[in-house]
């Protein structure tokens, strides 16, 4: 046990375990994240891809390869903590508490990181104006509008979706703007303005005569099997048929034309704000962290520079 | 124009540092880091100048942020000028006004587009602003390490390398934390903001990431003898290869999220 704590105490260790860190780092840099495999085989040939995949350098961050030496140096890193504090303690003159604070915090950000690792959640949806979400069971939000603003030169200068939120049927905000770094922030919640887009619509009238409109992606069920609206090529609306994970036919209406049990009624397009909703258990945890780094930086630059040392 | 003016300033300044460092009595010269100080004011007031016309603080493109991390490293160059009077000095400040000079002429060149335009949405943060301007100045800082360890590897002389390892130290602590807390704090906080999440191993982050791991390991090898000295020098000077990978090879090799930048 003894012998443990004191190859775990090392900062030979330390600097080792830093440095392995470093260099697996820098070869994730040069293998593209996330791809299918096949995209592996493609570009690097099967000899390389198996091992790429093996090993899990697709998804370097979350592979075992990564995980280890980090868990290794958060024990590390504890056990210099701990044993920098107690040795703090036993000294009468010449504290230095910044290093401490440092270790503490990132061992606070390495925690942190986890929580967002394993419980963070997003989601992206697409929503034109008078469209609503229900978020959490509890809140709705309404999209009341859009604007896309843009330079002279046609670069774009901001996005604002203007949005109505109530909360259990109780208006919380009447008119919220959320622009590109101006989040919404409601519970636990915090909603992106992430982009934009033009969607396709098609118009779809049933045998009652009620008409509902489908975007780009969505789609409804006929003969067994799904049919999803792709999006509007000339004058006709294009549908794929798929049954079993395969796309067996694509149809074609304009309007008045029927696509099974439904008669395409209108086409048309509009402006769509991308909002990402996002809830991250460990952002809070990291900002006290970061914090907590950040005060310890400062402690240490005033005692080196009280001390001369610097 | 100004920064065509600063560009001038700095290779006179390096004229003047050669010519003294060429000569025998070794005297060092009295005033090329004032025209350090008024090459980093002139850079500066490019920043200001362009600042005004986009309505925002200047460093949200290539250009901008060469400009600024010129005008940093000559500031820093002029400090340590004025500070030390070590024999090395003059060594580290021509190195130096080099690097700043290098750094100018990318600026001038196609690779940087000198259009003077306001910033898209994404880069409209004050988090940016700080993000961006604190990573440079303590870049610039690790710049004069740069210098000092090449200086310490190829010096003999065992006084002048402990002079020398003693001063990539001193310019290390106080760069790492202006560098930690703009390219990692405050750029964690502002990815927060624009994108929703604070790190997401992007290229230019994790490169980033791999800077501040090599001055991490560099300040630790402080503690363990064996690693003093070679190593400790080394470490310095790859953190610095790596800043300069990535503020430029990311950019032009890996694609990410920062490729405006």
């Amino acid at each position: 046990m003894v012998a443990l704590y004191k190859f775990f105490r090392s900062i030979r260790l330390a600097v080792v375990l830093i440095l392995v860190i470093a260099v697996l780092s820098i070869v994730s840099t040069l293998i593209p994240q996330g791809k299918d495999a096949a995209f592996y085989f493609h570009s690097y040939g099967a000899f390389r891809a198996r091992v790429i995949l093996t090993l899990d350098f697709d998804d370097f961050f979350r592979s075992l390869l990564f995980l280890i030496p980090v868990g290794l140096f958060f024990i590390n890193l504890s056990v210099c903590t701990v044993d920098r504090l107690a040795n703090q303690e036993r000294r009468k003159a010449r504290r230095r508490h910044g290093p401490d604070l440092i270790h503490v915090g990132l061992l606070l950000l390495i925690i942190g990181a986890m929580f967002s690792v394993f419980g963070r959640i997003e989601s992206l949806v697409y929503m034109g104006a008078g469209d609503e979400i229900q978020l959490q069971g509890q809140y709705l939000i309404r999209l009341l509008n859009y604007e896309y603003e843009q330079y002279e030169d046609g670069r774009p200068k901001d996005w604002i979706s203007t949005v109505e939120v109530h909360r259990n049927g109780e208006l919380l905000f009447a008119s919220f703007p959320i622009e590109v770094n101006k989040p919404l922030r409601i519970g636990g919640i915090r909603i992106y303005q992430t982009s934009f887009a033009r969607e396709d619509r098609a118009f779809l009238r049933d045998r009652d005569g009620i008409s509902r409109p489908i975007s780009n992606g969505q789609g409804f069920e006929m003969e067994g099997a799904v049919v999803i609206f792709r999006g509007i090529e000339g004058h006709s609306a294009v549908f794929e048929r798929w049954e079993q994970h395969s796309r067996t036919a694509v149809y074609r209406a304009a309007v008045g034309e029927r696509i099974g049990e439904y008669t395409v009624a209108e086409l048309g397009s509009r402006d769509v704000s991308g909002l990402k909703a996002v809830k991250d258990p460990g952002f809070i945890p990291v900002v006290i962290a970061l914090i907590v780094v950040a005060a310890g930086l400062t402690l240490t630059f005033i005692q080196k520079g009280r001390d001369r040392d610097i | 124009m100004i920064a065509t003016i600063a560009f001038g300033a700095l290779i006179v300044s390096a004229v003047i540092q050669v010519i003294y460092l060429l000569r025998r009595e070794r005297r060092i010269d009295p005033f090329s880091h004032y025209i350090l100080l008024a090459a980093a004011v002139l850079l500066l007031a490019v920043t200001i100048d362009r600042s005004i016309r986009i309505r925002f603080v200047a460093v949200t493109n290539t250009f901008e942020s060469l400009v600024f991390f010129s005008a940093a490293i000559s500031l820093v160059l002029f400090v340590y000028r004025l500070r030390s009077k070590g024999k090395a000095i003059p060594y580290i400040n021509f190195g130096g006004t080099v690097v700043a000079i290098a750094l100018l002429a990318i600026a001038s060149s196609p690779i940087a587009p000198r259009e003077v335009v306001p910033p898209i949405p994404a880069l409209q943060s004050y988090w940016l602003v700080l993000h961006v301007t604190l990573s440079f100045i303590g870049e610039s800082f690790f710049v004069v390490a740069f210098i000092c360890a090449i200086y310490y590897l190829a010096s003999r002389n065992e006084e002048r390398r402990k002079s020398l390892d003693r001063l990539t130290y001193s310019t290390i602590a106080v760069g790492y934390p202006i560098f930690t807390a703009g390219a990692l704090i405050f750029g964690a906080v502002w990815a927060q903001t624009a994108w929703g999440t604070y790190w997401s191993w992007d290229p230019k982050e994790t490169w980033a990431l791999i800077t501040w791991l090599i001055y991490t390991a560099y300040l630790h090898t402080r503690f363990v003898k064996k690693f003093r000295g070679k190593v400790s020098a080394v470490l310095a000077i790859v953190g610095f290869a790596f800043t300069m990978f990535t503020f430029f090879g990311v950019n032009y090799l890996l694609a990410g999220l920062h490729s405006y930048a």
